[in-house]
């Protein structure tokens, strides 16, 4: 019960502080949108015609476009299940980062909040352990940004199953990888919360972490970097700042990737990827346990 | 920085224990270690007889902190529910007690306001309501009156008499000396993080050898010429409603007689009753002269006056 109201807590929090709000009424107006102004006419598993806002679709370069400039009538024999998969493609690509970045403003304040005076008095003193009350806080963020993305591409895909026909579960599966990326981002943002207490730069040093787990990727796939550095002390601090760096960090590029994966169903997940996210966002988060557990207040 | 040095304390269980001290004398950190929101870097404590932090003893702790915030999205009955959830209370049970407590402190109209709406008197209100919703054992209040109107501390004070009837043992952390020493059965002063003083309210505030004596019948001057003949014996000037210079006790106050006042010890009391009596004065009451706790807080922090 304890938990529960810990969890019940941060999500009005979050409701409350609007981010989330805005995210879900983004979703919301795009699942609408889907809702409204999609009209296609599948025969045999393959597009026969396509209307979207009243707009006729029709083939283009491999692809499909919508009014003026089309190479002709029709669909040129594009499947349903390439069509969905072109639409969840795009849609990851435009709202999974706005999902990301929306839930980073929203829960970078969680842990700041609770540390303020007044507050977290109150909440020690009741009879919750401390990794209890600090993991629940944590708990309550990863699930609230979670649910909002289930949001996004559960109903996305039964939308589209609707209008088309095609159920991709795929899609649903990368909203549970990125729902996955976030909490372990997560981790790290809460690990910057306990240690310096301040909400702004949570937020800047969770940025640096994601842009640095994208940029790390490249010099440590690419095994010939080193040799342009000539000093063979400074390759070696390269080289291990480099490693470091990708080893602890969530592996945010391969993550990606795999979504990309599911969705076209192309390829496999990289599990590799998920163990290692999955590793150092629990070191992270275990290292925000003790330190609150320890520290006076 | 040491923040509390040689601390040695005992508050028996069904008081209401006073803690005083001037700003940054370590009323607030004794309270944080006892309840492990603070540790120490040595020494032992232990609440309700278990180690600070425990969980289950916490269950059985009511706490009201200085400055206290509450989650500004939710409502003051909001409130009540997630510490009631916190501190393990059932869904019905919990419903029962928060009706009942948000009456009692008279929040009942506001229960469905945000807190950040609130006053700093209702957040008192809704404090005290807090730390009294699992019917402690154990009551630590910090600071429970501050900013809040006469009439409020005084909704404050009957409340924590209710607590103190039904059993609960209260640890009081107050500025207001007055409230403290009306609530207070024992009471520890704390300087510089050092327990300066500890004990009944009623000894600290006893003084040695000095009485007042109510008299009636009997003109001013015949009053000053026996106290011009007895030594340590005045005439206290208007003792006004409040008591007479320097305190009185309960029942000091009097409309129809005059105070004196007699600096002594018993025989020189007994001298001074003769005297007043072959000069045909009435004497209504006599009684040992109290100080209030303020003077002794301030003799203690100031004046360096021993244990």
């Amino acid at each position: 019960m304890k938990v529960a109201a810990i969890l019940l807590d941060t999500g009005r929090e979050l409701l409350y502080r609007k981010t989330i709000i805005v995210y879900f009424g983004v979703v919301t107006l795009v699942l609408l949108f889907f809702v409204l102004a999609l009209q296609t006419d599948v025969a045999n598993g393959v597009i026969a015609s396509l209307t979207v806002a009243g707009l006729e679709g029709s083939a283009s370069q491999g692809g499909f476009r919508l009014g003026d400039g089309a190479e002709g009538p029709g669909m040129g024999g594009l499947t349903a299940e390439m069509f969905v998969r072109y639409v969840q493609l795009g849609m990851a690509f435009f709202l999974y980062p706005l999902a990301i970045l929306m839930s980073v403003f929203a829960t970078a304040s969680l842990v700041p909040r609770m540390l303020e005076k007044g507050t977290i008095d109150l909440m020690l003193s009741k009879p919750i352990t401390r990794p209890a009350l600090f993991l629940s806080r944590y708990a309550g963020g990863a699930l609230t940004a979670a649910l909002n993305l289930l949001y996004l591409t559960l109903g996305l895909a039964v939308i589209l199953a609707w209008k088309t026909g095609v159920w991709n579960g795929g899609f649903v599966l990368s909203g549970l990888v990125m729902s996955f990326f976030f909490a372990c981002l997560l981790a790290f943002t809460v690990l910057a919360g306990v240690l310096l207490r301040s909400t702004t730069v949570s937020i800047m040093i969770t940025a640096v972490l994601f842009v640095a787990s994208l940029l790390v990727r490249l010099p440590h796939s690419n095994r010939d970097w080193p040799l342009l550095i000539t000093s063979r002390a400074s390759r070696f601090l390269a080289q291990a700042v480099v490693e470091t760096l990708y080893y602890a960090l969530p592996r945010s590029y391969e993550l990606v990737q795999s979504t990309v994966a599911l969705i076209r169903h192309e390829g496999s997940v990289e599990w590799g990827a998920i163990f290692g996210s999955a590793a150092s966002g629990a070191l992270a988060l275990a290292l925000a346990v003790v330190y609150f557990s320890r520290k006076d207040y | 920085m040491v923040a509390l040095a040689g601390l040695d304390l005992r508050v028996p269980a069904g008081q209401t224990f006073g803690l005083l001290g001037p700003n940054g004398a370590g009323k607030t950190t004794l309270v944080k270690l006892l309840l492990a929101i603070a540790f120490p870097t040595s020494g032992r404590a232990k609440v309700l007889d278990r180690p600070p932090g425990n969980v289950r003893a916490k269950a059985r702790i009511g706490y009201l902190p200085e400055n206290h915030r509450y989650p500004p999205h939710l409502t003051g009955e909001q409130v009540l529910h997630h510490f009631g959830r916190l501190s393990g209370l059932a869904r019905e049970e919990r419903s029962r007690r928060v009706t009942t407590l948000l009456r009692r402190v008279r929040m009942e109209e506001w229960s469905g306001v945000r807190v950040h709406k609130y006053s700093k008197g209702m957040m008192q209100r809704l404090g005290m309501a807090q730390a009294i919703l699992n019917e402690p054992e154990l009551l630590i209040l910090d600071e429970p009156t501050d900013g809040v109107d006469p009439i409020g501390r005084r909704e404050i004070r009957d409340l924590l008499l209710e607590q103190r009837e039904r059993g609960a043992t209260i640890f009081l952390n107050s500025h207001l000396l007055s409230e403290v020493e009306r609530l207070c059965d024992r009471v520890a002063i704390l300087k510089d993080g050092v327990l300066r003083r500890e004990g009944r309210v009623e000894d600290l505030t006893r003084a040695k050898s000095a009485f007042q004596i109510e008299v009636r019948s009997a003109s001013p001057g015949v009053l000053e010429a026996v106290a011009a003949r007895v030594p340590g014996l005045t005439v206290a000037e208007n003792p006004g409603p409040g008591g007479l210079p320097g305190g009185a006790g309960p029942g000091a106050t009097s409309f129809r007689g005059t105070w004196l006042e007699l600096s002594g010890d018993v025989p020189a009391l007994n001298g001074a009753i003769d005297a007043l009596r072959r000069q045909g004065v009435e004497i209504a009451s006599i009684q040992p002269r109290r100080d209030s706790l303020e003077d002794v807080f301030v003799r203690v922090l100031e004046e360096g006056e021993p244990q």
